[in-house]
């Protein structure tokens, strides 16, 4: 969802309800009240996250494994290993810092509602990753290994002590009182909105969608496609909640603290970067070291316009392949099944109804 | 181009730049690359620097003719994608995805992508020293994929063959075509996956294969490569092979109620989905649940479990690695496992129900429809207690069907729309659970002269009527004539259009004879009735050449004309055929024979009555070759191939993705793109608003409102007036046609009133109840840049708008309407 439209539906509500002064967003303690709800769009997004609802079992792996045993090169063969790897361990460290640190600390029902259901959907993208490692990987050692990513592979160690280092900074915050302490609570969020699934997960299904464009891992494209929406939705609760936090306390977002996301974006750019560099060692044509850190630069570009910050890289997305991402489907039923049926129906049987 | 190039080089600064001041380089990074020291490993092994100015010498000779685009940048958009150490096969592959990743901004661009994989294919035929057309039939036999027969034919006539080949031919492919014919078409080298073959090669191949002399082979071959008619695609996949299936449809009768015939039935489709044919099959013979079952004095279970069978028995068939097997099951709303069998798609529910792979079609009696109508009771039958009923249709079914009622033979009463609203409920929710009309399809149908002789379902795809029986297996062979190819300054080519069936309806009825006959049944059945299923493509391609709205007078007029010069002309040559080589042996048996034709079922009267009254007392005297003889396919590949809009049926959206095997790909409306262009209006800006609203142009109201008008979508123009068109075109199509219907949010209400108005209107069939997503993906590229160049808010705004409303009200939505 894009931030103007919440922007603009919303902002009448918001301001009425943030007229008296002690009832913010980040205050500490564990608000009950739901009526009057202060944030009708936590709620709305909780409820569309609801109807976006899918299952692992809907997903077809069939072809993914045919792909992979006759069409895949070793270069593409690694790509695919890393990537795997790095999806089975991140979204599980998603959903610890959304139980440790964001439900703690955003301090609205409605808000918390949202988070129980992102922590649901975290789960699932663990359970698809998890079905997909098992479906692709038949040695349990090679599983085993993946599964050991954060420790033994370089690359995916330097993205998780990147993450720790930002869950850390607020683990032992038990309640936010001071500004400073909101301010690092903020710095948490935007890491993860910006950094972690903003940046980190939005290479990684650039990685997917490039397969897919060369027709490869259809299984893992169709579900990529729900995660990648799942994840949308996530992003664009938390700038919500940055943005809402912003306006009830406006000095919050002083340079110092723009210093310092300029600064975790580079860092993870680099992370990425590094990552990219194991990712595509054997070769792939179609994704090159330069073009993806582009991409990332981009992608990073994007994530400060969401934050309301100047453009840094001032980069173009060299990835056409995305672009395909935005446009509706037609699929020929001999080849997949037309996913994308209504689900609930509703009306009494009438001849005069115009069509 | 030096714009390009700049940026590059900006681009590549500021990496390094910001690399420096990154405040925490730990680690140390690839340095980025640039051209100058990249190299690329050549197919002989040895490595050279990459040149830019060579890729940018070869896209700009595969250019020639083209003038909207710039070789400068797919040249150096490939270089930037490349990896030190790349192959040139992999270069060669990266230009040719480069360009057509360009296709949405410029569809010249696809152009050129086509081209470049032209070449690409050349070079792997002649890297296995295969040049003329003779060679690769040599190889393809030598490798034991071509017969005999082809290979002898082909050595007889080598030269003349030879000679005959067209490569210029190539140039009509656009890229979504040209690489669905090398994905999945030509054949292949069974070690190395190589193709051994160029498409002008496959296409000569075809032709030879299906033709007994050598001109009219050449004939065929040049209606393919200009692609103006294109068999279906089991004869392009298999004509001129070792296993020559050429059929796309199989049409069997329901088993028997007993264990061996439901077995035996799995066994039939097995075989004849494993050489690419899509299957109808019936099953209102079999016991419903809780059927006494005499010898075990057990209940039967009823149909679902068997049809749980035959899906994981479907989808385990997979064609030869091309497609996956598909079948559509057919029931008559009678049934008393109906309300089961209408939840067999449903995405809820007890998975051991449920058949995913299946597809569903009502086979349903006037009886019902009018018993809906007047709201009124209708009665659930076993099949044990009333075996009588599936073969009867009309009167006879009704005075069967009242018996029965009065007999107290019924299982269980329902309110008629009670049971039709579950209809509309799994349309809406699964697309599936297809509209097909018993009585009307038997009534107008060239083969129920004869008493007993009885249509009991369509096909996979509700285009083909014939009947079929427990010892005869209905099969059809199908090709479609590309409309849009049958243009001339003034207007539609009738007289090309003449020539083109007469050439088609040779081709399709010499396939019968060809064809290999995976089970018995449907040998003789083929032999004694010699259907062939004629259609089209590209209507909608020849109402954007003609500026005409899908839904105006002059659209359906023109729609209808060509229907009746096609059934015209396919009788003319049928009964050509049969004075050469003799009726078909049931043609005493036909409607024709007494002299009706299928207007005289609709009640129509064609326009020039003296030319159709003298080819009736023809046929009467010298009879047809062929029973049936006009069939709307889908066309789903083969219109992929020919670059034109499927079959009969409105563009979907202005722009799509594909989502197909051979990958994803952007498809644009040419058209559109060409207007826009004229008024200066082809701009990023449109072209993102045009993303952003799905593919429509009705919001955007800088276009003008005629040209909004012509590109409304499938979505956006009435359906009542793709039934009117389908009912009038009715009166000359002896078969049926693949009619899908479109609604963006369908409630109950509104497709009770389509689907009664089809019914009425006469139609045989319908096919898919398209609806769309109710939920969307959030697009990566345009909203979430957030660029101020980018769509203004007001159309943001629209967009949300317009989703919202279709999720959140679907019944009070006046814009989807």
């Amino acid at each position: 969802m894009p931030m103007s439209a919440f922007d603009q539906s919303h902002a009448i509500g918001i301001s009425a309800a943030s007229t008296p002064p002690q009832s913010r967003l980040l205050d500490p303690g564990f608000n009950l009240t739901l009526r009057p709800m202060r944030y009708a769009q936590f709620y709305d997004m909780y409820r569309d996250a609801i109807r976006n609802t899918w299952t692992v079992e809907e997903v077809d792996f069939s072809l993914d494994v045919n792909d992979l045993r006759n069409k895949f090169g070793p270069a593409e063969r690694h790509l695919i290993e890393r990537l795997v790897a790095f999806f089975a361990t991140g979204d599980s460290i998603v959903a610890n810092n959304l139980v440790l640190n964001l439900y703690k600390h955003i301090n609205a029902p409605e808000a918390r509602m949202y988070l129980s259901r992102q922590l649901y959907e975290e789960a699932l993208h663990v359970q698809f990753y998890l079905t997909l490692l098992d479906t692709y990987l038949p040695e349990p050692e090679a599983r085993a290994k993946a599964f050991d990513a954060i420790e033994k592979i370089p690359a995916i160690r330097h993205k998780a002590e990147f993450c720790f280092k930002w869950m850390d900074s607020i683990d032992k915050l038990d309640r936010i009182e001071t500004r400073e302490q909101r301010r690092q609570f903020l710095l948490n969020l935007i890491c993860f909105a910006a950094c972690i699934e903003g940046l980190f997960f939005f290479a990684a299904f650039a990685y997917v969608y490039y397969l897919r464009s060369r027709g490869l891992l259809h299984g893992l494209a169709a579900g990529t496609n729900w995660v990648f929406r799942d994840e949308s939705g996530h992003m664009a609760f938390a700038f919500e909640v940055i943005r809402v936090a912003r306006e009830e306390e406006p000095d919050l977002f002083d340079e110092s603290l723009k210093a310092d996301i300029a600064q975790m974006l580079d860092e993870a750019i680099a992370c990425e970067q590094l990552f990219a560099e194991d990712v595509l060692s054997g070769g792939v044509a179609g994704l090159s070291l330069k073009d993806m850190r582009q991409y990332l630069e981009y992608v990073a570009d994007q994530r400060l316009a969401q934050l309301g910050m100047a453009k840094r890289y001032h980069a173009r997305n060299p990835f056409a392949f995305m672009d395909l991402q935005d446009v509706q489907e037609l699929t020929n039923f001999f080849e997949r099944r037309v996913s994308s049926y209504q689900v609930a129906v509703e009306g009494e049987v009438t001849f005069d109804a115009a069509f | 181009m030096s714009t390009t190039e700049q940026e590059i080089a900006a681009s590549t600064a500021r990496s390094t730049a910001n690399q420096s001041d990154s405040r925490a380089p730990q680690f140390a990074l690839t340095p980025p690359h640039s051209s100058g020291t990249m190299a690329v490993t050549k197919r002989n092994g040895k490595r050279e620097p990459v040149d830019l100015n060579k890729i940018v010498r070869a896209v700009t000779r595969a250019a020639d003719g083209l003038f909207s685009i710039d070789p400068m940048r797919v040249a150096t958009r490939t270089i930037s994608g490349l990896y030190d150490g790349a192959t040139t096969r992999e270069l060669d592959e990266l230009s040719i995805r480069t360009a057509a990743m360009l296709t949405t901004e410029e569809p010249e661009y696809g152009r050129l992508a086509a081209r470049l994989l032209s070449e690409y294919i050349a070079k792997e035929v002649a890297g296995q020293e295969i040049h003329a057309f003779s060679q690769s039939v040599t190889r393809g036999h030598e490798l034991g994929l071509i017969n005999a027969r082809l290979l002898e034919f082909v050595q007889a006539n080598a030269r003349k063959l030879n000679s005959a080949l067209d490569m210029e031919l190539d140039r009509r492919f656009d890229y979504f075509g040209l690489r669905t014919v090398y994905d999945r078409y030509l054949l292949r080298h069974p070690k190395t996956r190589k193709v051994i073959e160029t498409p002008q090669q496959f296409f000569l191949r075809i032709a030879c294969a299906l033709c007994e002399d050598v001109n009219e082979s050449l004939e065929l071959y040049r209606l393919m490569g200009s692609l103006d008619y294109l068999p279906s695609s089991p004869t392009l996949f298999n004509s001129g092979t070792t296993h020559e299936q050429l059929s796309s449809c199989f049409l069997l009768d329901s088993p028997d109620d007993s264990l061996e015939s439901i077995y035996k039935r799995y066994a039939d489709v097995a075989m004849l989905s494993k050489f690419s044919g899509g299957i109808g099959l019936a099953y209102t013979r079999v016991r419903a649940r809780g059927s006494l079952i005499k010898s075990t004095n057990g209940l039967s279970n009823g149909i679902v479990p068997w049809l749980k069978t035959l899906d994981a028995s479907v989808s385990a068939v997979n064609q030869g690695g091309k497609r996956k097997g598909a079948a559509c099951v057919y029931l008559e709303p009678w049934h008393a496992d109906v309300e089961e069998f209408l939840e067999l798609r449903d995405n809820t529910g007890d998975e051991a129900r449920r058949t995913h792979n299946l597809n569903l079609a009502n086979w349903i009696p006037d009886l019902f429809m009018r018993r809906v109508e007047a709201d009124a009771q209708w009665s659930l039958f076993d099949p044990k207690a009333v075996p009588h009923l599936v073969d009867r249709w009309g009167d006879s079914f009704n005075a069967a069907y009242e018996q029965a009622e009065a007999a107290g033979l019924a299982s269980k009463q329902v309110k008629a729309r009670e049971l039709y609203a579950r209809m509309m409920r799994t349309l809406a929710q699964t697309g599936n659970g297809w509209m097909t009309f018993k009585d009307k399809s038997n009534r107008a149908c060239n083969q129920t002269a004869k008493e007993g002789n009885v249509v009991h379902l369509s096909n996979l795809c509700t285009e083909i009527i014939e009947v079929s029986s427990q010892g005869e297996t209905a099969v059809c062979n199908l090709g479609s004539i590309n409309l849009g190819q049958h243009m001339h300054a003034d207007g539609f080519d009738f007289g090309k259009l003449a020539d083109t069936v007469r050439v088609a309806v040779r081709q399709l009825d010499r396939v019968i004879d060809l064809n290999f006959y995976p089970i018995e049944s449907t040998r003789s059945s083929n032999l004694k009735w010699r259907p062939v299923g004629l259609g089209v493509m590209g209507l909608q391609d020849v109402f954007f050449k003609l500026r005409l709205p899908f839904d105006s007078v002059e659209a359906r007029d023109l729609s209808t004309r060509i229907a009746e010069e096609i059934y015209y002309n396919a009788l003319v040559t049928s009964h050509e055929l049969a004075l050469e080589r003799g009726a078909h042996p049931s043609f005493a048996d036909t409607r024709a024979a007494q002299g009706e034709l299928q207007f005289d079922a609709w009640g129509v009267t064609p326009s020039d009555m003296a030319r159709w009254d003298a080819l009736r007392e023809n046929i009467r005297k010298g009879g047809l070759r062929n029973s049936l003889l006009i069939a709307i396919a889908p066309t789903a590949t083969i219109a992929s191939i020919a670059g034109c809009y499927e079959c009969i049926e409105p563009m979907v959206s202005n722009l799509f993705k594909r989502e197909t095997l051979s990958g994803d790909f952007l498809q644009v409306n040419k058209y559109l793109v060409e207007e826009l262009k004229q008024l200066g209006q082809w701009t990023a800006e449109i072209r993102d608003r045009i993303k952003l609203a799905e593919g429509s142009v009705q919001d955007i109201k800088e276009i003008p409102e005629r040209l909004r008008h012509i590109y409304r979508t499938a979505w956006e123009i009435p359906m009542r007036s793709l039934i009117d068109m389908m009912a009038a075109r009715g009166a000359y199509i002896d078969q049926s046609a693949s009619l899908n219907l479109f609604m963006e949010s369908p409630n109950i209400g509104q497709l009770s009133s389509m689907y009664m108005y089809a019914w009425k209107a006469g139609l045989k069939t319908t096919y898919y109840m398209r609806s769309r997503p109710a939920t969307k993906i959030t697009k990566t590229t345009v909203t979430a840049a957030a660029a101020p160049a980018l769509a203004p808010v007001a159309t943001q705004e629209q967009a949300e708008a317009a989703v919202f409303c279709s999720l959140e009200n679907p019944e009070y939505c006046e814009a989807c309407q």
